[in-house]
This record gives structure tokens, C-alpha cells and sequence, in this order.
């Protein structure tokens, strides 16, 4: 269903980017359509994000780049479809890459290796996390919370946007640190998760900024910490997890690009380059801020890196939180 | 008055003629894609979203919105025509809109699936106006607990909507749930039943199911017997509904409506609760029940109207909350977040135009789909003068590229000639396949509120009486099986009162 | 009661001794399929819990469906029509595995034919042009207007 819909959409960002000129250096690296393949459905990060990217790279390379939704299996079955497709640099992937990096921990029938099957274009963006409790939570600040969570077993339920992800292990990893006993609640996506614990159902969450701030805003959740490197803008009140001596300080969001492993090195290349101009522009940054995060462009072997160490380090976290996955 | 302004604000918005012609478009597209089995309102809004970077937010918002009451419209005629569920809430209409078809009333049944859904559209409107603040209030107070106990109900209306026996009707339920565990669990990670195709992995797809046990099971029941000549009447008189039949229809639809607007506002429930439940209650307030899956105009026109309400009422947590209660809402949240509009509960202030131009354009959608609509059904109608012998294998074509379509792939197709195969047995053996239909589509969700519930009270089942609007509904449930239970003994005591 | 549906009464009653088979089997096969999942407590409940609960019931309300089918009389059922019980499914089966490579053309053209076959009223002439039409407008709706991503011919 969605590959009929995108391709009527080549058409259109065809047409779209004949209007707005497209560059006539159409190098021969792009002989053809491009898909950007996004693991997930429609209306997630991810989807947004390469909605809002694929127009310019079109107008980058000289060729239609249609986005096309493949979800399925955790990420998994879109990261397989890219995997498998033709070596030619021309099926990208774009992804929140925390999910790249637990599955390998997580699942041990992967049909695809995640660091041999698939070659890093660049990483895209950061978005933080925030923690923030039901007003219900007797606790203002950061320190009364973890006081009250220790001496409280139990009591705290943490939402979480599905078993394994990233915010999961966030949530093992400060109740490791800190000798907490909570429930991990896992929901069927983080705005599920949201809902849950804006109607009380969990009381505790870690989730990405975008969609948790408008409800500590409101009044309808209280905000306490936040991860990444500095506070944010619209929250200036609230401390890092730097600040409090809270570990999963740098745990967020993670949005990144990957092709099919083997694509031409000069490919790949190419794509990182355009790829690092879209994300430098103006427009697009604001957009990206919007989304509660800020552009994180590198080079593929950043992304590479960040990759081999994350799977190791989530490995490490679920296996001491002994997540298991049955098969 | 305040509320008056605000609908002001929305009129003087919905009411522009680029907003108009944007919500014209949204309806076309929509009417389109919900006639064709497969293809539903989701991927398109996706595939649409980049369009809309470049309009105002109002106007693309209206048009995205216009897409999926127009999807939810254009399903049910084909439900009446050919008895195809293209999408989850068209299952119902399938019941009786599908047998008023062949008794030569399928203009009546179009004509009344389009006013009913007009009528709905229109009173949800002036619900959302007025009630978003309670309403939201309502969503909230939902937790898992009562998401479980709502489940239950509504697969016990499930077992009124068919008119076999009742242990055959929960015995397919029963099936159904099976059906709807096959995938991924969410509390565990771990794949069920999926045999090891990875296109199982997010469960099987619902169209596909429906397609095989509807569409295809019933061509396979059809052609055994030597076709009967469907009476196909172009008369105005035949096509439109008469004076009785809108008598009959009119309550039928205002219960509807008032079922599907508070369903809709529930998060998880869904395309699927208000359409079943609000069938269910026709058929057990009927005085002739049996006339339900025969044909009975009031199973047309509640289910139809609670659809339509339901599908409105289902932006309610969007506007008030930001949160989104479906996958097509999710989107619209990130098509709000392109235009730079944070979506959560502040949004009703700061963004008075875009809110309330939608509400508007709300009802001048419905309005607009019924001007499409209407003059329609007679080219619709004539669509049956085609002899069943050339009609069954386009039907069947049909099917197939909409399952196909679905995902991309053909192990839908495959799915779907499966389940045409042990349709064939269900209608050999005389069971109906409805209620399995239901059981597909809540037992996941049951499922995963259990657990829930379960972990969040350590193991505790009182949690399900303790609560109470649990309790409301978990005794509801008992009342309703208590009567189903005892036909007999309910029919002694009705003939004693007479007596 | 009338006489000539008393005719076609018969013990034990096919079709619920056929459904109560049926749930069972399906009830084995649910065990099966799930044998290896833990099934955990009522507080923290694993992905096997649910499956085989209701499995559990599925098999009961077998079982009670095989017992009653000795005790009620039932109506005689109508032998399957193998005809369109294979011809049917076949046309799906053809279209699927023809579609991706011979394209949406041929494969809406020989599904549409052998769908007809099952039906004892079908005339050949009739069908070959309806079929030809409905395949040619398929191509045109789905491939040409939605972008299907199918192949029109195998070339």
C-alpha cells in the first residue's frame, strides 16, 4: 500500500523539484529513483524527519527521492529490506539508530547483521529525553523524586515506548544506579506511553522532549530532569541528568542515515556530503528544533562508531537488567 | 458566548473557498480510496502530508481530515454492493446493507449509510463544540483497567451481532482472539505464532482476514447454488428511502450517534467498537430481532452513524490533549509539527483558527460528501445489473490486488485465500464469521490492557470490581450474558406477563 | 417440525461434531505453536499466558460441541462444491504467484479466468472479453492512477 502511494509521490516530488530547478550537475553516482526506507509508520519522528529531508536531497543529487514506510518487527523488517536491496547506494535507511543498536541484543534471529549489512551514511539528529512524573507523585524536584522512588518499592510505574528501546533501558539503568525498584510498563509506541501517564495509569516517564514537554507546560505532568549535553530552551528550569549525578545522561533520540553495506565507497560519500549541506541550512534546522531536537550532522565513520560502541554499552545494560526476548 | 464565537471563528475559517475546495479535495480522495478494498486512509494522508508543507495549516489540516471521513464513507458502499469490508468498520454495514442489496434495495441502503452518516457528522460536530472539555476528561479517566472491562463489553456485543446460537458465537470469538495474538507481543517482545514470516510479525492484516472470510468465502457459498436475478430498479422511488423507511432509520441513527461520538473519543477502541456496538444495541432493543442479517434498515443506518460520529469524535483527544488516538491521528500530530503548531492541550487557545476551522470543516466535509454521494448511487446501483457469473471473478481480482495492496506483498493475498478456504467451512457448518471478525480486532488490545492492568496492581483481579466505571461495565457485561444465556427462561416470563 | 426437514435429520450432527473438531484441533494447534513461550503469573503474565488460556477454552467449548453433536439431531449438510472450493482459491494462488513476475496484466487476466471456471454458468466467449476489459482497466486504476509497484507485463 504505501510503495503505490510514494510512487505517486515520485511523481509529484519530480515535478516539484523540476519547479524549484533542480541542480544540473545530476552526477553519475544517481542514475535513478532513490527510496528513503523508514522503518516505522507514518507520523513518527523518524517519517517526519525524512518527509522533511527528502525534498532537498532530490534537489541535491538530481533525482526523485520518494519516502517509503516499511514498518514491522521493532525496525527490524525495513532495516532487512535495506540490507537485501541492490548495492548501488540508491535504498537508504533512516532511522531512530537507538533500535539498530539494541536489537542486535535483543533478538537472536535477525535475518540481517546490523554492522556488516548496512554502511553508515551520517547521523542526523539528537533529541533528549525528559523525566517527568504524574502530578499525583508527591515530589517538586529531581532529588525529593529519587529520595521518594528509593523508599518507596515498587510504588513507580515507568512508561516506556516498547520493551528494549532505548527509554526502557534508561529506566533499568538510573534504577540500577540508584537502588530503585520500579515497574517498567512497556506501551506500543511513546504516545501511548504519554497518555498513560498523563491519565495516571504509570506514573513515571522518560521520553523524548517533544512529545512530553507541551504536557509539563500544562501542568498535566511535572518535569524534573533532562538528558543531553545542556538544558533546554523552552525548559530552562529543569537540571540535566549531568547536573544531579543521574547516569543515562546522554541517552535520547538518535536519528541517523545507512545504505545497503557494499554501495560504492564515492556513493556513499556523495550522500554524506549532501546530506551534511541539507542538514546545515537554515530551514531545515529550524525544523529540527521544532521537533525538540538539534542537527547532529558527522561523517560516516561517526555514526560508525557511535554504532559499535552503543551496541556494546545497551548490550552490556541488558544483559546486567537481564531483558530477554523469547523466540 | 463564547462557544459561539469559537464556531464563528470556524465557520468564518472552514467557510473560505480555498478551505472549501481543499476539503472538497479530501473528500473526493477519500470517497475514492474507501470504495476500493485495501486501501485506506493512512498511507494516503502520508503520502499527501508533503503537499500541505507548502499551505496554510488550516487548509491542509481540513483537507487531511476531509480524507478520512471520506475513506470512512466510501467503504460502506462497497460493504453494500459486494459485501467486501474494505475497511474495519465496514464489516457491519456488510450484515444488512449487503442483504438489503440483494433484495433490491441497495439504493435505499446507499442513500440511508449517506444520510445517517450526514446526520452523525453534523450532531458530532456540534458534540465536539460543545463537549471536547469533558469528553477529554472522559479519555483520561480511562486506564488500563477499564480498557479491559470496555474490551469485554464489547466482544460480548459481538455475540449479538450474530443470530446463531450464543456458544457458537463465543467460540469464534474465541477464534478471533487467536487470530489477533499472531505477531509481536508488546509486553514481551516475543513473536507468536508468526511461524516465522516476518510479514506476521506485526499481526495479520485485518483486510486481508475479512476479505477472505466476506468476499471470498461468500463467492465459494454463492456458486454452488444457480444465481438468483437480482431486481434491479432505477425508479427514483426505488432508489431513494421512503417515508417509512426514514421513520424507521431516524432513531436508529440518533442512538447510533450518541454511541459512536463517546466511543470515538476513547483511545484504542478504534474504527472498530462504535459501528459493532452500536449495531448490537439495535438488534437487542429491536421487537423483531430476527430481522437483523436480513435486511433490517436500522442495522444500516446506527452502525453507519456511529461510524461516522466515531470517526469525528476520535479528534477530540487530538484537539484537547495531543494526544493521538489512532495511527491516522498520530499522524495529523506530526503534520502539525511540520507546521511548526506544538500539538498538546494549550493548542485550543493558541491556535483558536486552525481548531476550530477544522470542527467546522467538519461539518461542511459531511455536507459536501453527501452532495457527492447522492447523485452517485443510481451509477452504484446499476453496477449490480452486471450478471453474477462476469461479477464474481472481477470481485474476486478485486480482492486480490487490495490485499496485495495493503502491504505490497503477497503473503496477504496468500492470507486471505487461506481464510476463504475456512470461511467456506464456517458457512458449511453454519457459524457466522463476524464475531470472529471483533475478536480479531480487540483481542490485542484486551490483551495487552490485561497484562497491563495485572502488572501495574501486582496480580490483584479485584482492580476490575474496585474501579468503578470497571465495574459499571464488567456488570453490564454479566446482565447482557446472563440474558443471552437464558432465552428460555426470558421467554417463560414474557408469556406469563402476556397471560 | 415438518416432515420433510424430520427427512433430514441425522446423529450425530455433522455440523457441530465438524466445529467442535475444528476448535480442537485448532486449540492443539495454538499449544503447539506456543509451547515454548513462558506463560509466567496473573502479576506478571507471559506472551504464552493469553494464547493458551484461551486455547484452554477453545478446546472445552470443542469438546462440548463433539458431545452435543451425539445427543441433538442435526440437519444434513450439503456436500462441499469441490468445483469452487479449489477453483476459487486457485485463482488467488494464480494471482500471487504470477504477479510480480509475469505483471498485473496477465495475472488479473488468468485469475479472472480461472474464477470463472468455477461457476457452471459462465460462458467462455463472455468471460474472455469481460476478462480482457476488467485486466486492461486494472492496469489502468491501480498501475497507471495509485502507482501500484507491480510490473505491468513480464517484459
Amino acid at each position: 500500500m504505501q510503495r503505490k502511494f510514494t510512487q505517486l509521490m515520485s511523481a509529484t516530488t519530480l515535478a516539484a523539484s523540476l519547479l524549484l530547478g533542480t541542480s544540473a550537475h545530476a552526477a553519475d553516482e544517481f542514475n535513478h529513483l532513490v527510496r528513503i526506507i523508514v522503518p516505522f509508520a507514518p507520523g513518527g519522528t523518524s517519517d517526519i524527519l525524512a518527509r522533511i529531508i527528502a525534498p532537498k536531497l532530490s534537489t541535491a543529487i538530481g533525482q526523485t527521492v520518494i519516502v517509503e514506510n516499511k514498518p514491522g518487527a521493532a525496525g527490524n523488517l525495513g532495516a532487512d529490506a535495506v540490507a537485501k536491496a541492490p548495492k548501488d547506494g540508491h535504498t537508504l535507511l533512516l532511522l531512530d539508530v537507538g533500535s539498530l543498536a539494541t536489537s542486535p541484543n535483543l533478538f537472536n534471529n535477525l535475518t540481517y547483521d546490523v554492522e556488516k549489512d548496512l554502511a553508515p551514511v551520517g547521523m542526523i539528529m539528537f533529541a533528549p529525553y525528559v523525566l517527568a512524573v504524574h502530578p499525583s507523585v508527591p515530589t517538586k524536584n529531581i532529588g525529593e523524586f529519587i529520595k521518594y522512588a528509593q523508599s518507596n518499592p515498587g510504588k513507580l510505574a515507568v512508561a516506556n515506548s516498547g520493551i528494549g528501546g532505548i527509554n526502557h533501558i534508561a529506566a533499568l539503568v538510573v534504577a540500577k544506579d540508584k537502588g530503585i525498584n520500579w515497574k517498567s510498563i512497556p506501551y506500543k509506541g511513546g504516545s501511548a506511553a504519554s497518555r498513560a501517564v498523563v491519565s495516571g495509569e504509570s506514573n513515571t516517564i522518560i521520553n523524548g522532549a517533544t512529545a512530553t514537554l507541551p504536557f509539563v507546560t500544562s501542568g498535566q505532568l511535572v518535569g524534573l530532569a533532562v538528558t543531553g549535553k545542556s538544558r533546554l530552551k523552552n525548559a530552562p528550569d529543569l537540571p540535566t541528568f549531568k547536573e544531579v549525578g543521574l547516569p543515562a545522561a546522554d541517552y535520547g533520540t538518535f536519528q541517523g542515515m545507512f545504505t545497503t553495506a557494499g554501495s560504492p565507497p564515492a556513493t556513499v560519500r556523495r550522500l554524506n556530503e549532501e546530506l551534511q549541506k541539507v542538514l546545515a541550512q537554515p530551514d531545515i534546522q529550524q525544523k529540527i528544533a521544532e521537533q525538540g531536537g538539534e542537527v547532529m550532522a558527522g561523517k560516516p565513520d561517526d555514526l560508525k562508531n557511535w554504532l559499535h560502541a552503543s551496541i556494546k554499552s545497551f548490550g552490556a545494560e541488558i544483559k546486567a537488567a537481564n531483558i530477554k526476548v523469547e523466540q | 458566548m463564547e462557544l459561539l464565537d469559537n464556531l464563528m471563528i470556524g465557520f468564518s475559517t472552514a467557510m473560505q473557498w480555498n478551505n472549501l475546495l481543499f476539503c472538497l479535495i479530501g473528500a473526493l480522495i477519500g470517497t475514492m480510496i474507501g470504495v476500493l478494498p485495501g486501501i485506506g486512509p493512512v498511507p494516503t494522508v502520508a503520502l499527501l502530508l508533503p503537499f500541505t508543507f507548502g499551505m496554510p495549516p488550516a487548509s491542509g489540516f481540513i483537507m487531511l481530515a476531509g480524507i478520512f471521513y471520506g475513506a470512512q464513507y466510501g467503504g460502506s458502499t462497497t460493504a453494500i454492493l459486494v459485501n467486501i469490508p474494505g475497511e474495519t468498520s465496514s464489516v457491519v454495514t456488510c450484515l444488512d446493507g449487503h442483504q438489503m442489496a440483494r433484495q433490491g434495495r441497495a439504493g435505499t441502503a446507499l442513500a440511508i449509510a449517506a444520510l445517517s452518516s450526514f446526520f452523525a457528522g453534523t450532531v458530532a460536530t456540534i458534540v465536539i463544540a460543545l463537549l471536547s472539555g469533558p469528553l477529554s476528561k472522559l479519555a483520561l479517566s480511562f486506564t488500563a483497567v477499564e480498557f479491559f472491562s470496555l474490551m469485554v463489553l464489547g466482544l460480548v456485543a459481538a455475540v449479538i451481532l450474530a443470530h446463531g446460537s450464543v456458544i457458537k458465537s463465543l467460540a469464534m470469538i474465541g477464534i478471533g482472539l487467536l487470530l489477533g495474538i499472531v505477531g509481536i507481543d508488546v509486553n514481551s517482545g516475543a513473536e507468536r505464532m508468526t511461524f516465522n514470516i516476518p510479514e506476521f510479525a506485526d499481526g495479520l492484516g485485518f483486510v486481508s482476514v475479512a476479505m477472505g472470510f466476506f468476499g471470498l468465502a461468500e463467492i465459494m457459498t454463492n456458486i454452488e447454488k444457480p444465481s438468483q436475478r437480482v431486481i434491479v430498479s432505477q425508479r427514483m422511488k426505488d432508489l431513494f428511502p421512503s417515508l417509512a423507511d426514514l421513520k424507521a432509520a431516524f432513531p436508529a441513527a440518533l442512538r447510533g450517534t450518541a454511541i459512536g461520538s463517546i466511543l470515538g473519543v476513547l483511545p484504542g477502541g478504534g474504527a472498530a467498537l462504535p459501528p459493532f456496538t452500536a449495531y448490537a444495541v439495535e438488534k437487542k432493543i429491536a421487537k423483531d430481532p430476527s430481522r437483523f442479517g436480513r435486511g433490517a434498515i436500522e442495522g444500516v443506518a446506527s452502525p453507519e452513524a456511529a461510524n461516522n460520529a466515531g470517526a469525528q469524535t476520535s479528534f477530540i483527544p487530538l484537539l484537547t490533549l495531543g494526544i493521538p488516538s489512532n495511527a491516522l491521528m498520530a499522524l495529523m500530530i506530526g503534520a502539525l509539527m511540520i507546521h511548526g503548531i506544538q500539538p498538546g492541550p494549550q493548542i485550543m487557545v493558541e491556535q483558536k483558527e486552525l481548531v476550530w476551522g477544522v470542527i467546522a470543516s467538519m461539518w461542511t466535509g459531511n455536507l459536501m460528501l453527501l452532495i457527492i454521494n447522492l447523485p452517485l448511487i443510481g451509477m452504484w446501483v446499476s453496477l449490480l445489473k452486471v450478471p453474477y457469473r462476469l461479477l464474481f471473478p472481477a470481485i474476486l481480482l478485486f480482492c486480490c490486488i487490495g490485499a496485495y495492496g495493503v502491504n505490497n506483498s503477497v503473503v496477504d493475498v496468500w492470507l486471505m485465500l487461506g481464510c476463504s478456504v475456512v470461511g467456506y467451512f464456517f458457512n458449511k457448518v453454519k457459524v457466522e464469521t463476524a464475531p470472529l471478525l471483533l475478536g480479531m480486532v480487540l483481542g490485542p488490545q484486551l490483551e495487552e490492557n490485561l497484562r497491563r492492568a495485572m502488572m501495574l496492581s501486582g496480580g490483584d483481579f479485584s482492580v476490575f470490581v474496585t474501579r468503578p466505571i470497571s465495574a459499571v461495565l464488567l456488570a453490564t457485561v454479566v446482565v447482557i450474558l446472563l440474558v443471552l444465556m437464558s432465552p428460555a427462561i426470558l421467554r417463560k416470563r414474557n408469556e406469563v406477563v402476556e397471560s | 417440525m415438518t416432515e420433510a426437514s424430520e427427512k433430514t435429520k441425522q446423529r450425530p450432527a455433522l455440523e457441530e461434531l465438524l466445529f467442535g473438531l475444528f476448535l480442537a484441533a485448532l486449540a492443539g494447534g495454538v499449544f503447539y505453536a506456543t509451547r515454548r513461550l513462558s506463560v509466567g503469573t496473573a502479576g506478571d503474565m507471559g506472551p504464552g499466558y493469553v494464547p493458551q488460556a484461551i486455547s484452554w477454552g477453545m478446546l472445552l467449548f470443542g469438546l462440548f460441541f463433539v458431545g452435543r453433536s451425539f445427543v441433538i439431531p442435526g440437519e444434513r449438510i450439503l456436500p462441499p462444491c469441490w468445483r469452487a472450493l479449489i477453483l476459487i482459491p486457485l485463482a488467488a494462488a494464480v494471482f500471487s504467484l504470477l504477479v510480480m513476475k509475469a505483471g498485473l496484466a496477465i495475472a488479473s487476466f488468468l485469475c479472472m479466468l480461472v474464477a470463472s471456471a468455477a461457476s457452471s454458468e459462465t460462458r467462455p466467449l463472455e468471460i474472455l472479453v469481460f476478462s480482457l476489459f476488467i485486466s486492461a482497466g486494472s492496469v489502468l486504476l491501480f498501475v497507471r492512477a495509485l502507482s501500484l509497484p507491480v510490473p505491468i507485463f513480464p517484459w
